[in-house]
């Protein structure tokens, strides 16, 4: 098993926080791991990054090769696009949608979404707005590393408790909000892969998806599949495009009647 | 006890348990981290290890001869141009020799990441005849730097440790071993060694001459220097450090049919080089950095069989680091197929480092910027070194130079000499202590008039907010007490409520032809609380 993750974002992001979490749970599951980051200068408000290269024997290098990873995980919809080359054809990206605009030359939010969007495997989420329902504005980076959890081939409840142990000495509040962050994430990831795998296409549900409001748990299965027919039925794209547009928050387990038509 | 560790804090754990007494650096991307972690180990060692964040690199590399002069290990980490700085005493104790284990932990940044060029310390070792040690991963870094202490006692000579970017700041898990106790302080026996007056340094440079038989059967005998031979009549790879693991990742299975010699290290082990050599119908040399290796073994290209094929050939990169990709490429596989999104180079822009939010440095900056704004003609700015350089990006778009640490004022002083008026130099706290003060004091001896600006914001911020040597009135005492008068001293608060009023106090001070030296003070917002954390011990230390 060779499994290598991108993480990126902006420097401040807590990129390098994601990674130490995933290195520690990677490591008590028995895998081995390689884990380079970006240190200095480019923490300034600049693109950062860290791999973790995770795999059931000894790992060579400490890059990662053009298109052999198996994830981009970015706290910032740009940055996932910036290592969408690492990705296998059949890799995913989880990334938050909250755009960080510091350069002047930041492309129009449509246009990123466009593209974006148009990924195959791809778990949007709206991370800001869930860190905000947690409780702690700058647990964005949690939601995400809840949102890919359930793909990583380490089990959630080893990341959890590894992310209980980065927050331990900060508090019980922190420790807290943080867990509750990433338990919105996964909510979010599973629904997703559950969208995507119930053959809802993928524009669809990366539209839908940034606009719910997450529990720090799984949605309800009856609600979820209420959620899978009405997202394959044929207007469902236009419904999606205009819960987009709309901004809107959506509690999922109150199902999918505010998409009617 | 294993243990999640960077290639930095591997060399620390290993130095801490090969029993060092003493470690000294100077903060420098990608080293600052192997001296961070010896200071979080430092209070439990027995008796606690010693040392500081030293002045600049050459005080560090001093402080860590005078320890191992007296009988005990110390480590002394840099960055690859701190050695540099560092070079004086790096040449002279490799004459002189150690007593107590001296290693010397130099992190090369190949691709310039976060420095000014890419220059390659094994040249710096095999410069000073000294053995060097290259690891590949980050249990060599903890291995390597135990056996560092061991090779420097035994052979009298300081070690060379070159790690690069990518080791330095890449995680694995690290087993380490039993630590070894300190040594008992016992001064060299033979001052004579270390008192290099010519009669004294010519039989110091004989005993070093002397010892390297001895180093160099080290490095041929040494395990991490590993020959395979496969046959005669195969291509052959002679490869160093980390570019072994990008080796295998790129080449996977199809390394098997190579020749293999992997180096780590040096001096190079020669007759095993012989034999890959004579063995094979090419040799690939595949190494991080310089083309070092390759120039030795190619005799610069003079040798005509076998073939060497490398970076000066032009089979490899000639600059940058290696990566897997850029293998793959240069032994002539092919690009794996990656995912791909229709319009996406459209949507993706640079995203390049900036100053924070409401950083003084913008706001000194600006005030610069317009007091210079209208006077006539081509007005530079010397920069120099830490977070202000990039001023020079936009939006600032503000200093015009940055060559090393403290090169901004004897640059304006050389800008002024030239007949350039105005001459301005822009330092921050942390460099102008590191190499600012002796050319400021060749400024205030001849009053040569050159406008330098320290900008003071109390922290050594760009490589994650070390202390700095001086702030505040101290700076202000240091300035004065290398000659400037004291109405030629100002301090500005770099604010933009005070913006009109700085602008004014930089367009009179310009406007007199004489050395005035302005210092703007504000702290560091991003490193806030660690400011208030190193006052705090500052006042203390006072007590």
């Amino acid at each position: 098993m060779n499994y290598d993750l991108v993480i990126c974002g902006v420097g401040g992001q807590g990129v390098l926080s994601i990674a130490w979490v995933v290195d520690q749970a990677a490591v008590e599951a028995g895998f081995h791991i390689k884990q380079p980051e970006v240190h200095g200068m480019a923490q300034r408000g600049g693109a950062v990054s860290a791999f973790v290269r995770i795999a059931d024997a000894p790992i060579a290098s400490d890059l990662v090769a053009d298109g052999t990873a198996s994830m981009v995980l970015s706290v910032e919809p740009m940055e996932a696009l910036r290592y969408a080359r690492m990705l296998r054809p059949d890799g995913w990206i989880v990334t938050d949608i909250t755009p960080l605009k510091n350069v002047a030359t930041y492309p129009e939010a449509g246009r990123l979404f466009e593209v974006l969007f148009s990924a195959p495997r791809l778990i949007a989420v709206d991370a800001a707005a869930l860190a905000r329902r947690a409780g702690m504005v700058k647990a964005n980076n949690m939601v995400m590393l809840g949102a890919a959890a359930s793909l990583l081939p380490v089990p959630a409840d080893l990341v959890e408790k590894h992310l209980r142990a980065l927050f331990a000495g900060k508090g019980e509040r922190m420790v807290g909000a943080n867990v509750k962050a990433f338990r919105m994430g996964d909510a979010a990831g599973r629904f997703t892969v559950a969208l995507l795998g119930g053959g809802v296409p993928a524009p669809v549900v990366a539209r839908v998806v940034p606009r719910l409001a997450f529990e720090a748990r799984p949605v309800d299965e009856q609600e979820m599949a209420r959620w899978l027919d009405r997202l394959r039925a044929p207007d469902a794209q236009a419904a999606a495009a205009r819960l987009f547009d709309s901004g809107e928050t959506v509690e999922p387990d109150r199902g999918p009647s505010v998409l009617a038509a | 006890m294993d243990r999640i560790l960077l290639g930095d804090e591997a060399v620390a754990l290993g130095a801490v348990e090969a029993g060092i007494s003493a470690a000294y650096a100077y903060p420098g991307t990608p080293s600052t981290e192997i001296f961070e972690t010896i200071r979080q180990h430092a209070a439990e060692a027995k008796p606690p290890i010693r040392g500081l964040w030293s002045t600049n690199e050459k005080v560090a590399l001093e402080e860590g001869v005078g320890v191992s002069y007296a009988g005990k290990r110390a480590l002394v980490s840099m960055k690859h141009v701190g050695l540099n700085v560092a070079a004086d005493p790096f040449m002279n104790v490799a004459v002189a020799g150690a007593h107590g284990g001296l290693v010397i932990a130099v992190a090369d940044d190949p691709s310039m990441h976060s420095s000014q060029n890419e220059q390659d310390s094994r040249y710096f070792a095999d410069f000073a005849q000294v053995p060097c040690l290259e690891p590949s991963n980050q249990q060599e870094c903890y291995d390597f730097t135990r056996q560092a202490f061991e090779l420097s006692e035994r052979l009298h000579v300081p070690v060379l440790l070159r790690l690069v970017t990518r080791l330095a700041h890449s995680r694995a898990v690290v087993s380490s071993s039993p630590p070894r106790p300190q040594n008992t302080a016992r001064y060299v026996d033979d001052a004579s060694l270390y008192t290099l007056i010519p009669s004294n340094a010519r039989r110091a440079y004989g005993k070093l001459l002397d010892k390297q038989p001895a180093i160099a059967e080290h490095a041929e005998g040494h395990p991490a220097n590993a020959l395979t031979l496969r046959g005669e009549g195969r291509p052959g790879i002679l490869v160093s450090g980390v570019a072994w693991n990008y080796l295998q990742e790129a080449l996977g299975p199809a390394l098997e049919q190579y020749n293999l010699l992997r180096v780590g290290v040096y001096p190079l082990p020669v007759r095993k080089v012989r034999q890959l050599l004579d063995a094979s119908t090419e040799v690939w040399v595949v190494e991080e950095g310089y083309p070092f290796i390759e120039r030795y073994v190619s005799a610069q290209g003079l040798l005509r069989e076998p073939p060497i094929r490398g970076k000066l050939t032009g089979h490899l990169p000639r600059s940058g680091e290696l990566t897997p990709d850029a293998l793959r490429q240069s032994f002539g596989l092919p690009v794996r197929e990656a995912l791909r999104l229709r319009g996406l180079d459209e949507v993706l822009v640079g995203r390049p480092p900036r100053l924070c939010d409401a950083c003084p440095h913008d706001d000194a900056y600006a005030a610069i910027h317009e007091a210079i704004a209208d006077i006539e003609g081509d007005v530079r700015v010397q920069g120099d070194i830490g977070c202000y350089a990039l001023g020079y990006l936009k939006p600032q778009q503000a200093i015009h130079s940055c060559l090393c640490m403290g090169a901004s004022i004897g640059m304006a002083i050389g800008a002024a000499h030239a007949g350039m008026r105005p001459a301005l130099a822009v330092i921050g706290d942390g460099t102008f202590t590191h190499s600012g003060m002796a050319p400021l004091l060749d400024a205030a001896r001849e009053n040569i008039p050159v406008k330098v600006f320290i900008l003071d914001n109390s922290i050594v911020a760009m490589t994650g907010g070390q202390p700095t040597m001086a702030t505040d009135e101290q700076v202000v005492d240091l300035v004065a007490g290398l000659g400037v008068a004291r109405d030629r001293i100002h301090i500005i608060s770099p604010t933009p409520q005070r913006k009109a009023e700085n602008v004014r106090l930089i367009r009179a001070e310009i406007d007199r032809d004489c050395l005035s030296v302005i210092i703007a003070r504000r702290a560091c917002v991003t490193y806030a609380k660690v400011i208030k954390e190193h006052r705090r011990c500052r006042n203390a230390a006072a007590v």
